[in-house]
């Protein structure tokens, strides 16, 4: 009878041994050539040994999921015990638009919102501030609390979590409170996380949603920050960016480096002002770009986790474990996705929606396969959240913790990773830290020299894009989807409703307020984000409410180094 | 006579904020020898007229995603009201096929995809320069 | 193509669109140029020129944009020349300056034109001289030119400037010494931006050390200190800028400020000048200061600086004095009486004073002097013969 035999221990001689007799094999199969690198530039070799890694190096790494520091997991369950959340973005038109998305999604079981605003409410202004061709084609237009009344209208606010795509001042947040307000719904039971709060990442990479001058928007994060940690106990203020530089072309490696970065600048803000490390960082969350470089995102994540809760420990001086959690929400990445022969693009969000799960993110968001033209089609979104179904319940990703774990690329790519991921973070401590970083221009030319390096690796055909230098077909352009516009009918009716709304309220009441708002602006100890929850309950606008902080803070205007 | 290099601003009107490819395309046009005048986004149309009056641009590359591109006539217009004609426009992004018609009829002189050869941005921003050079009156 | 005389008559209207295409036809070196150069130089000497430069870093184009502001708060229209520098590989640049200056992208009493420091025929300070003078023509009331970045083009547009600014960022510690050599000599005042930031009074401090050590005059230069983003400190560096071009302090009367405008065209067209790093530090009708930093290149073999270095910067100042009346003045006899070696390394002064003349000849006296501590080192007694003829600049 054949029984299993012991796995006999190798000794380390007998291991190399091994490795040299495959590496002639290899040699004379594969002739020589320029060495593999990722996208952060690590060389890639053929094949991974336990001579690559024999362990975890730092003492206090226990290997297990839960604990510090953290590599394989921050909790202990992980998905067995709690599955990621699925939040795909929602946003076109008006409020009712909006509100009709949101409606179907929550029948389909979904039990987190995502809200994305139109680029005019991006940009700071209300809707008839801007060229009305533009409004709604990206996001939904909310200018006041009312407005939000009507997109949360039957969406039951206290249950549900709610990502607001909202840039301080967060104006947003304050028409969802003053909607809670007015509905009898404790503050103490709105859950969900202000995306689009990470200034610096805004005036690096994104400048979208750069609205305000840098000293002030950071001002602003964190009073938000100090009143949600006293008034909004289920709310994460602040979501730190990864995912706009590693959409401007930072490679992993920098984008992980740069978010951590700015993750200790807010830190370091929030602790400059006399705040407890224990009350303001469990509700510190990431947001990242996952590329469709598959090992080299998960061991990016690990490296993360890692080198976050050292910094939690170690630097802040965090002593509850819940603080030291790296949670993060991950989005499969648009710049991966091609124009050319789109419904490729379904095979690309596979692939980084599995670099996400089994990095072990917290929630995802995955790309539609149209999403390189325009807003989603209702058929693009839903595959997009089947892929996602599919990955968990068919493919049974979720079953095992960090399956990845253990490989001896995967652990040694971990390894290395967080070694670069250390030398950019000094690199920008050595300049004052990211605010002074950012300020003298030195992110935006690490990114935009990544950035430039890509390009070229493209059009020389180093690195192949299926279907745009490689492997292409013939396509008639006019088969693309089209955009899809807002209805013009709809969008009129709304700016006149916005007419309407501004000559009804009580033009008092919302001077009174503004004033408010500016002094809060002015003083250095008063906190600006409870004034613009005032403002806001006041029927301020969103438009009069960034206008006023501009004017007394400064118009955002980010530093572009080419 | 020393010919200078060729004058171009890239720019985004509108209010779209990413701008990853016009930073590439303002890179590529550096390295290719030429004056380039990169703004940030959210340009007026009035800005850009007033800055390629007074830098003297030969052309104009607007980069659009979103739908921006929907007041690029806005652009054309301007430009023509400011004696500007002859500076030309090029645009760069996600455009519809049926839009990109409408742009050529109101005057631009070109438009890239999103996957567009490099070297043809280049060389075609080129010629646009000379075309003026030689065509433009004192 | 339009005739000078017609390109003049829409610059003197102030039509911009043909005010940049005037310049652009000067940065080309076009066939029209010469005769342009010729026919703005009558209508140039009433703007005030104001040079602004420093480290990297310092924040000149955020300073340069809140002065902006003041100035047009108090009435002034304002010209701009933003340099940025062009690569020496592939001859491309990206003009970045003019875009931190973007809040006046609305104001048609503010005109951004930006320059890139490649090759220009005739040099960089050159070009900077003509898009001075056009808008000068104009009718702008002030011109800045704003450099970036380290390099000998620095010191050399300064020099066409009536007043100089030289812009620090906090922190520069040591590097005060880095400023580049010659402009903490010539600089009108200095500015300490960002003044925020929590080393700035250090850097003041030191600014006001130096000066006292390395400059006797009175009286000495002021040190600002501005705060741009909130324009802290602007208004006042704007009155004190305002009050120099009203009041005409070192710029005199019409007549000083047209002879300084021609001045600073010749010494920006002197290659000879430039191949031995002479900057203009002053000059009016008659009169003109210029500098010199004894290098390794003025060395004779003994290893001190070699007579005719001495000689040569004697005679530029002596030129620029007589030459600024506007018509051509030749040395016909000079001497020179060398008292003092001037050490390597040393900043030199030599400041041109007319003594006498008639109508076909002056007299003139050119004192030699240490910059840091007065010493004297060389006179020169020289007779110039007046020509009668008017002053043209080399062609390209």
């Amino acid at each position: 009878m054949n029984a299993p035999h012991e796995p006999a221990a190798v000794t380390a001689d007998e291991l190399a041994q091994r490795v040299a007799r495959w590496r002639q094999a290899y040699d004379a199969a594969v002739p020589a050539a320029e060495p593999v690198r990722n996208r952060s530039g690590i060389e890639l070799k053929p094949l991974y040994t336990a001579l690559d890694w024999a362990g975890p190096s730092h003492p206090e790494d226990s290997g297990v999921p839960g604990e510090f520091p953290f590599t394989r997991g921050i909790y202990p369950s992980m998905y067995r015990g709690r599955s990621w959340s699925q939040r795909q973005l929602v946003g076109l038109g008006v409020p009712e638009d909006y509100n009709e998305r949101a409606r179907e999604l929550l029948a389909l079981g979904a039990s987190a919102l995502s809200f994305l605003p139109c680029n005019s409410v991006f940009r700071g202004y209300d809707a008839d501030e801007v060229p009305a061709a533009l409004l709604g084609t990206c996001g939904t237009v909310v200018n006041h609390a009312r407005d939000m009344e009507r997109a949360m209208a039957g969406v039951p606010i206290g249950d549900i979590s709610t990502a607001l795509n909202d840039p301080a001042p967060f104006t947003l947040l304050a028409f969802q409170l003053a909607v809670a307000r007015r509905r009898g719904v404790p503050w103490s039971q709105i859950a969900g996380t202000s995306n689009q709060s990470d200034c610096l990442s805004h005036f690096v990479a994104n400048h979208m949603f750069f609205r305000i001058a840098l000293p002030g928007a950071r001002r602003i994060v964190v009073d938000q920050i100090a009143f949600a940690n006293e008034h909004l106990p289920r709310w994460n203020p602040l979501s730190i960016v990864g995912q706009h530089m590693q959409q401007a072309g930072a490679t992993p490696a920098q984008a992980m480096a740069f978010t951590l970065a700015s993750g200790i600048q807010y830190a370091e803000d929030c602790l400059a002002r006399g705040m407890d490390p224990d009350r303001f960082l469990p509700r510190f969350t990431f947001f990242f770009d996952i590329s469709i470089s598959l090992f080299e995102e998960v061991a990016k994540f690990r490296a993360g986790r890692r080198i976050w809760a050292r910094l939690c420990r170690e630097r802040f001086g965090a002593k509850d474990p819940r603080s030291w959690r790296f949670k993060f929400h991950g989005q499969t990445s648009g710049v991966d996705l091609t124009r050319q022969q789109p419904l490729n693009n379904i095979a690309r969000v596979t692939v980084q929606a599995m670099a996400g799960i089994l990095g072990g993110l917290q929630s995802l968001h995955t790309d539609s396969y149209d999403e390189v033209f325009s807003t989603p089609t209702a058929e693009a979104a839903r595959i997009a959240v089947a892929t996602q179904n599919i990955l968990r319940e068919e493919a049974q990703l979720t079953e095992i913790i960090d399956p990845l774990g253990g490989s001896w690329y995967v652990e040694s790519l971990t390894d290395a990773m967080e070694r670069q991921i250390l030398e950019h973070i000094d690199r920008i401590d050595a300049a004052g830290g990211m605010g002074a970083a950012a300020q003298q221009g030195l992110v935006q030319r690490w990114i935009g020299d990544s950035a430039l390096a890509f390009q070229k690796r493209v059009d020389s055909g180093q690195q192949t894009i299926v279907g745009v230098n490689a492997y292409r077909v013939d396509e008639d352009p006019a088969s693309y989807p089209s955009l899809a516009y807002p209805d013009a009918t709809r969008m009129q009716a709304y700016l006149a409703d916005l007419a309407a709304y501004k000559a009804q309220r009580s033009a008092a009441a919302v001077a009174q307020a503004l004033d408010g708002l500016a002094a809060a602006a002015q003083s250095t100890d008063r906190n600006i984000f409870a004034a613009v929850v005032s403002a806001a309950e006041a029927g301020a606008t969103h438009g009069e409410i960034c206008a006023t902080l501009r004017r007394e803070l400064g118009f955002g205007q980010p530093l572009t180094v080419v | 006579m020393h010919e200078r290099p060729p004058k171009v601003i890239v720019t985004k009107i509108g209010l779209d904020g990413h701008d990853r490819g016009s930073r590439v395309v303002a890179a590529t046009l550096r390295d290719a020898g030429m004056e380039v005048i990169y703004t940030p986004p959210w340009q007026a149309v009035a800005s850009v007229v007033k800055l390629a009056m007074e830098e003297d641009a030969d052309v104009i590359g607007i980069s659009s995603l979103a739908t921006d591109h929907l007041i690029v006539p806005d652009l054309m217009a301007a430009l023509r009201e400011a004696g500007l004609a002859d500076v030309r426009v090029i645009v760069g992004g996600i455009v519809p096929a049926a839009d990109e018609a409408a742009l050529l009829a109101a005057g631009v002189a070109r438009v890239f995809h999103p996957g567009a050869d490099f070297d043809d941005i280049v060389d075609t921003v080129r010629r646009l320069a000379r075309e003026r050079a030689h065509g433009a009156t004192a | 193509m339009d005739s000078a005389a017609d390109t003049l008559a829409t610059i003197l209207a102030g039509d911009r669109r043909r005010i940049a295409r005037a310049i652009t036809a000067l940065e080309n070196g076009s066939a029209q140029a010469p005769a342009l150069r010729a026919a703005l130089a009558a209508h140039t000497g009433r703007a005030h020129v104001v040079g602004v430069t420093g480290p990297p870093g310092g924040g000149k184009s955020t300073l340069v944009s809140a002065l902006i502001k003041s100035l047009r708060a108090q009435g002034r229209t304002v010209a701009v020349v933003a340099v940025d520098p062009s690569s020496p590989y592939t001859g491309g640049a990206v003009l970045g300056d003019r875009i931190r200056m973007g809040e006046h992208q609305g104001d048609p009493g503010v005109f951004i034109r930006s320059l890139a420091s490649r090759g220009h025929l005739g040099g960089l300070s050159r070009a900077a001289a003509d898009v001075i003078d056009v808008f000068d023509a104009a009718g702008y009331d002030t011109v800045i030119t704003e450099t970036v970045g380290a390099g000998q083009s620095e010191v050399e547009i300064t020099q066409v400037a009536d007043t100089r600014l030289v812009v620090c960022p906090p922190g520069l510690g040591d590097d005060v010494q880095a400023i580049k050599a010659g402009l903490l000599e010539i600089a009108d005042a200095f500015v300490v931006s960002k003044a925020d930031l929590s080393d700035a009074a250090r850097t003041e401090a030191d600014l006001h050390a130096m000066l006292a050590l390395r400059r006797r005059q009175d009286p000495l230069p002021p040190v600002f200190r501005t705060q741009a983003t909130t324009g802290e400190g602007v208004a006042a560096l704007a009155d004190w800028l305002c009050a120099r071009s009203a009041r005409g302090t070192r710029l005199g009367s019409a007549e000083d400020r047209r002879a300084r405008a021609v001045v600073r065209r010749a010494i920006a067209a002197d290659a000879y000048a430039r191949h031995l790093g002479l900057t203009l530090v002053e000059a009016g009708r008659g009169h003109a200061t210029v500098q010199m930093t004894v290098g390794p290149e003025h060395l004779n073999f003994n290893g001190g600086c070699h007579g005719g270095a001495i000689f040569s910067l004697a005679d530029t100042a002596l030129g620029m004095a007589c030459n600024a009346e506007g018509e051509v003045a030749v040395l016909i006899d000079g001497h020179i009486s060398i008292t003092v070696a001037a050490a390597p390394g040393s900043v030199l002064l030599a400041r041109a004073e007319p003594v006498t003349h008639t109508r076909r000849l002056g007299v003139y006296r050119v004192v030699i002097s240490r910059a840091d501590n007065g010493a004297h080192i060389a006179s020169l007694n020289a007779t110039v013969y007046r020509t009668g003829k008017p002053l043209q600049f080399a062609a390209v």
